[in-house]
Formats: C-alpha cells, structure tokens, sequence
C-alpha cells in the first residue's frame, strides 16, 4: 500500500509539472496553430531568471519563492518578443510549416544563447532550497512540503487559467480567436494584441512550472527544456492540443504512467511506455483524448 | 542510356576522389607525429601533447580539473629543464562528454599531427575514440575512464586509473566486511560506466557471498526522479545500496531523493562522486549526505610527500583542492614524460612500446604501480565518505585498500 502512495505522488507531482508546461502549449497552438517547440526553453529562461534573484529576494528579506515573480516578468517579455520578432512576421509570409521550423530556430537559439552568455556558460548549477524542507508522514509515506506546495499551486493555477479562458473578456476574446479569426475581426476583437497576451501568459505559466521543477529537481542547466518541452508536448496531444483542460489531463496521464511504469514494470521503461501510450492514444483517437473529431468540411 | 552511363562514371569518379582524400587525409596527418619524432628528440625542439576533457556540458567540473593539472604538470616540466630537453606544449580539446564529440576532438588533434593524446575523462567518451586511436596508431593515455573494456592487450590505449572490475568489486568487498548480506543496486542502463559498475559489483557480490537482492535502473543519465527506485529498496529491506552514477546525479538528485523515500541505509558509489560536496543544494537538510561512502584513486588529505607537494602546488595555483581527475591527469603527464624518456623519442608507436613495459614503475600521486599487459594500473583505492552537520558537505578518508581481499 505504501508503495502505491508513494508512486501515486511521484507521478502526480511530475504530472503536475507536465501538465503546466502542456498549458503554454496549447495555448499557443489553439490561438494560431503553431507548435511553440521554444516554449521548453521558456523553463529554462525563467530556472535562471531564478538562479539569479533567489539572492536578491533573500536579500530583502523575503522567500525564496517569491523570486518567480522576477520570473514570470522574464519568461512573459522573451514570450512576447519571440511572437513580435519572429512568428508575427513569418506567419504573414510564409506557410504553417515555415513557422514550425521557425520554432524549432527560436529554441535552439535559446539554449545556445544562455550558453553563450558568461553569467550561465554551459555548465548546470544547483539552486537553492525553495520551499521550507521536512515534511509529514502519511500511512508510512514521508509527503515534503515541496512535493505538496507542488501539486497544490499547479492545482491552483489551472483553476484559475480555465475559469479565466471562461469567464473574462480576454478569455472570451482568446477562444473566439482561436474559433474563427476573421469572424473574431469582424466581432471588433484586437487579434494580434490577444495572440500576444496568450504568449505573454503561456510564457508566464511557464516559469511557474521552472519553479516547481526547480523546488524538486534542483538542477538547472540550458537544455533542461528539451526533454521536459517534449513530454509535455506529448502531454497536451495525448489530452487534446488546443484544449485547456486536455492538457491538464494529459500531463497527469504522463506523470502517472511514467511512475507507475518505473515502480511496477521496468525502471528503465518510463519513457518507452510514455510514448507507447500516446502511439496507442492517436491511432484510437486522432485529435486526442478531450478533443473532437472535427470532419472535413467539403 | 547514355546519361545514366554519365551518372555511373561520375559517381565513380566522386567516390575515387573521397576516398583519395582520405588517403592522403590521414597520411597528412601521420607524417608530421613520425617526423617530428625522428628529427626532433634534440633538445631544444617542442614536445606536442594532446588533451581531451569535458570542460562544458554537465560534467565541466571534469574538464577544468583535467586541464588545470595538465597545466601545473607542464609547467613543472617544463620549469625543470622539459623532456630530454625539449619543451611541452599542450593543445586542448573539448568533448562536451557526448561521445560524438570526443571523436571530432580526437581527430582534429590527429590532424594537427599530435601522436600523444591524454584522454577522455569519462568512460563512455573514451570508449568512442579506442578503435581510432588504434587504427591510427596514436598513444591514447585516459586519466580516468574506468570501464574494463578500455583497454586491451597489444593497443594503443592506456590508463593511468584502475579499472571498473577493481573498483566495483572494491564495494562489494566493502559491504561484506560491513556486514551486509544482502544489498541493492539502482544504475543506469545506458551509461558504460554506470553499467560497467554495476556488472563488476555483481560479480564480486557472487565471490563474496552477499546477495544482490534487489536492481533497479534508469534509461538515462538525464533522469530526475530516483524516487521509485528507492522506494523499492526500501520495499526489499536492503541496507547497503550501490549507486554508480556521477556528482550531478548524486548531488541535487540521488541523495535527497531516496532520503526522501524513506532509505535510510548506506548509499555507495565510485570515482564519480568526487565534486559533490559543490553541487548540493543551499539550505536543504544536508545531513541527508551522511552514510554516503564511495571509492575515489586517492584522498588530498594523505600525508605522503608526493600527496602533499601536489596538492600544495595545485592550491597555491588554482586556489582550490585538487580533485581525483586532477591528481590522475598529473600523473598521466608523468607517465608520458617516463616514456618518453625511456623511449628516447616522441614517435606515437615508440612511446607505445614503452608504456607497454609491465616491468616499469610509476611513482605518481595515486600511488606507486605498475601497468598490467593490457594497460591497466595496478593500484590501490581509498575508500571515503561525505559528512555533514552544518551547511557544508565535506569528505573523510575511511580506508585505503591496497588489494582486493580473499573470498
């Protein structure tokens, strides 16, 4: 039984962590169709906003955590200018595929960027501890306040995103872009201003998600968006891409599969069983878990 | 018809011409090291050593470690006359310990006509360039790539470190005489000096009659959750769990994490550890590193003279301690000057026949030994653990094994 509580929390905490990184995903992809293959990089820049204003947020005397705030600041602005510098001006010219490729440009120029510059270099530093340290312990299982603070602010967060995308003008205005864009013109909404405020709070999310990577999984280094772009990648297409709550879904199912793989069949397999069940997903249902099967129309 | 006969004659005369390039590519290449070492044993000349080490990517602690030295090697060298009265000269290269790397590296160091080459620091990279330095017939001398198949006999490939069979089986020895009957192992699946680690220590625990009672792995070093492997551990009621990984893993990972899980056993490993104690992380519980012991190739705080001069030398220098890779990257610059010497040339194949001598003795800071017939060090290991009360881990010597005791 122990065991079983044990892996149900490693692979909600990790699910959690995947299912916000999921969010920025879908965000971007159901507002203009693209795969933001940069947004894993987003974590990675919003990890070393971190790295560099722990101090400063100790400094005045205030947690840790607090610097996240530094963060969401740096991920929002670099979200913000990847759209305006460089998929603005490629959607308007070039094809679907040319903004694919275009994302695939901006995250490697990312990663080789903070490589570049002297204060981060290629090597992984250790953060400090973000939340408090200890824990308590239920049914012989030891729960660290970080793993709690982990699973409860991701919660939170996707609750307040999807009551947002429901209830708030901006919210309004994002899914009805996302609907119909010309029709979205014509109803008087601003659609290039909305598309950068999604990309402003995708990117933003995603620094809350470096955060909780961080509190766990202290290591921070310029590829550390690769791997965890991915899963997440594969997590808002196994729940849907495009649907706020698919993402949600699907970062769970990544998180759960993967620790239940590691604690009841191989150690070693997590990842294979991971995409074996998106492969399996697809070929059952195409457009996802959540999403609707949207026939051509002729 | 006709185009097509077009196309096969010019593809022809494109793979003629590849493959002249790589004739004379290589034999470019082969020429300077064999001339340089006929004309120039003379004093007075410049002796070319070759180094490669990871000094970016996630284990740069090894390459800076590696090059630093090098650097106090050489100039010590070179400050006391060079070798046969020629100068050294060291010209570096980055292998960003990803293997594809570390072959680029080689071969740009072959191509500017190096026959002497130190490295890789890593298993895994130095496994990817033995065959080259082979076919190219380059003196290949890793500090610190331990895993068994690195070297063999009638090659070009040496090592100034013990190998993976006498590092695992160290451990098991250890566990035995502990008293531990029964322990665990978590390693990775894709790692050669993971894997290498893990394959001697099992062997070693049959020898000795301690049962490996539960394994657990990681498809990659990339990894962050080691949760459910200890968990497991726990679950089998193993007290002594061997965990080969590197300082990265170990650091903000491993340690915390099976703490976490409710292990409250000894965690040990191998070389891999050293460097741990700069990659914890600030403010967490850190005594969570106590009962961490592992094998290294030697301990800074040995009192022997040729210990302390080192470590002296290299703290007035770089400002800091000296780690294992460093200490065994000075000792292979050593090595090489010993042949060099014995061979009274710099010739790739003449310095080769010198490092293959099982009969010469190495007096190096890791110790006094000797080269076995496949290249291999015969050494002794210190055993050694982390402590921690406060804000800082720190390293203690617990024992130093000279040779593996009887069954």
């Amino acid at each position: 039984m122990s065991t079983f509580i044990q892996t149900l929390i490693v692979g909600l905490r990790l699910g959690s962590i995947y299912a916000l990184v999921a969010l920025g995903y879908t965000m971007v992809y159901g507002i203009i169709r693209l795969i933001n293959f940069a947004h894993g990089d987003f974590i990675m820049v919003g990890g070393y906003t971190m790295i560099f204003t722990i101090p400063l947020a100790l400094a005045m005397g205030l947690p840790a955590w607090t610097s996240v705030v530094f963060a969401i600041l740096c991920c929002a602005l670099v979200g913000m200018t990847t759209e305006l510098v460089a998929y603005r001006p490629i959607r308007k010219k070039g094809t679907s595929m040319t903004a694919l490729i275009t994302a695939i440009a901006v995250s490697m120029l990312l990663e080789n960027l903070a490589q570049a510059i002297p204060a981060i270099g290629p090597n992984p530093v250790v953060a400090s501890q973000i939340f408090s340290t200890g824990g308590f312990s239920i049914a012989g299982v030891t729960m660290e306040w970080t793993t709690v603070s982990t699973i409860v602010i991701s919660a939170v967060v996707m609750v307040v995103l999807y009551q947002f995308t429901q209830k708030t003008k901006l919210g309004r205005a994002m899914r009805c872009v996302s609907e119909d864009k010309e029709a979205s013109i014509l109803m008087g909404i601003n659609v290039n201003r909305t598309i950068v405020l999604t990309f402003a709070i995708g990117s933003g999310l995603s620094a809350v998600a470096a955060l909780m990577y961080m509190a766990q999984y202290p290591k921070v280094y310029t590829t550390m968006g690769m791997m965890l772009g991915l899963k997440a990648f594969v997590a808002a297409v196994l729940g849907g891409i495009g649907i706020i709550p698919g993402a949600m879904l699907g970062g769970l199912i990544i998180g759960l599969v993967e620790s239940f793989t590691t604690s009841y069949v191989s150690s070693s397999m997590a990842d294979t069983f991971v995409f074996l069940i998106l492969i399996i997903v697809l070929i059952i249902k195409p457009a996802g878990i959540l999403g609707k099967n949207v026939g051509e129309k002729v | 018809m006709k185009k097509k006969l077009a196309c096969l004659l010019l593809a022809a005369c494109m793979c003629l011409s590849l493959a002249a390039c790589g004739g004379s590519g290589s034999a470019a290449s082969a020429t300077p090291a064999a001339s340089d070492a006929a004309e120039t044993p003379a004093a007075g000349g410049e002796i070319t050593i070759g180094t490669i080490s990871p000094n970016t990517g996630s284990l740069a602690a090894y390459g800076s470690a590696v090059t630093t030295a090098v650097d106090l090697a050489v100039e010590e060298i070179n400050a006391a006359g060079g070798i046969n009265g020629s100068q050294v000269k060291i010209v570096n290269a980055d292998d960003q310990f990803d293997p594809t790397e570390c072959l680029n590296a080689f071969n740009s160091l072959v191509s500017q006509g190096i026959g002497l080459i130190i490295g890789s620091v890593t298993s895994g990279c130095t496994s990817a360039i033995t065959d080259a330095a082979n076919e190219e017939q380059v003196c290949l001398l890793t500090p610190s790539a331990t895993a068994d198949s690195i070297t063999t006999v009638d090659d070009y490939v040496f090592r100034a470190c013990y190998a993976d069979s006498f590092q695992g089986a160290i451990a098991a020895a250890y566990a035995k005489q502990s008293g531990y009957t029964e322990v665990g192992v978590v390693y990775c699946a894709a790692d050669t000096y993971s894997k290498g680690l893990y394959d001697s220590f099992n062997t070693a625990c049959e020898k000795y009659g301690v049962t490996v009672k539960a394994v657990e792995s990681t498809a990659s070093l990339d990894v962050q959750d080691y949760t459910n492997q200890f968990a497991s551990m726990v679950k089998a009621g193993v007290e002594f769990v061997y965990a080969p990984y590197y300082y990265d893993v170990i650091g903000p990972y491993i340690v915390t994490q099976a703490r976490a899980a409710g292990y409250k056993g000894i965690i040990m490993g191998a070389d891999g550890y050293d460097s741990t104690p700069d990659y914890v992380v600030d403010g967490a519980d850190l005594s969570v590193f106590n009962d961490v012991y592992w094998t290294n190739h030697y301990d800074p705080a040995d009192t022997s003279d040729k210990v302390q001069s080192f470590v002296k030398a290299y703290e007035a220098k770089f400002g800091a301690t000296p780690n294992a890779i460093s200490a065994l990257a000075y000792d292979a610059v050593y090595m090489y000057k010993q042949a060099i010497e014995k061979a009274a040339s710099t010739d790739a194949t003449a310095v080769r026949d010198a490092l293959a001598d099982t009969s010469a003795v190495y007096t190096g800071v890791t110790g006094t030994f000797s080269l076995d017939a496949s290249g291999t060090p015969t050494k002794g290991a210190s055993i050694i653990s982390f402590t921690s009360e406060g804000t800082t881990v720190t390293t203690k010597l617990v024992d130093v094994v000279k040779e593996l005791p009887q069954a």
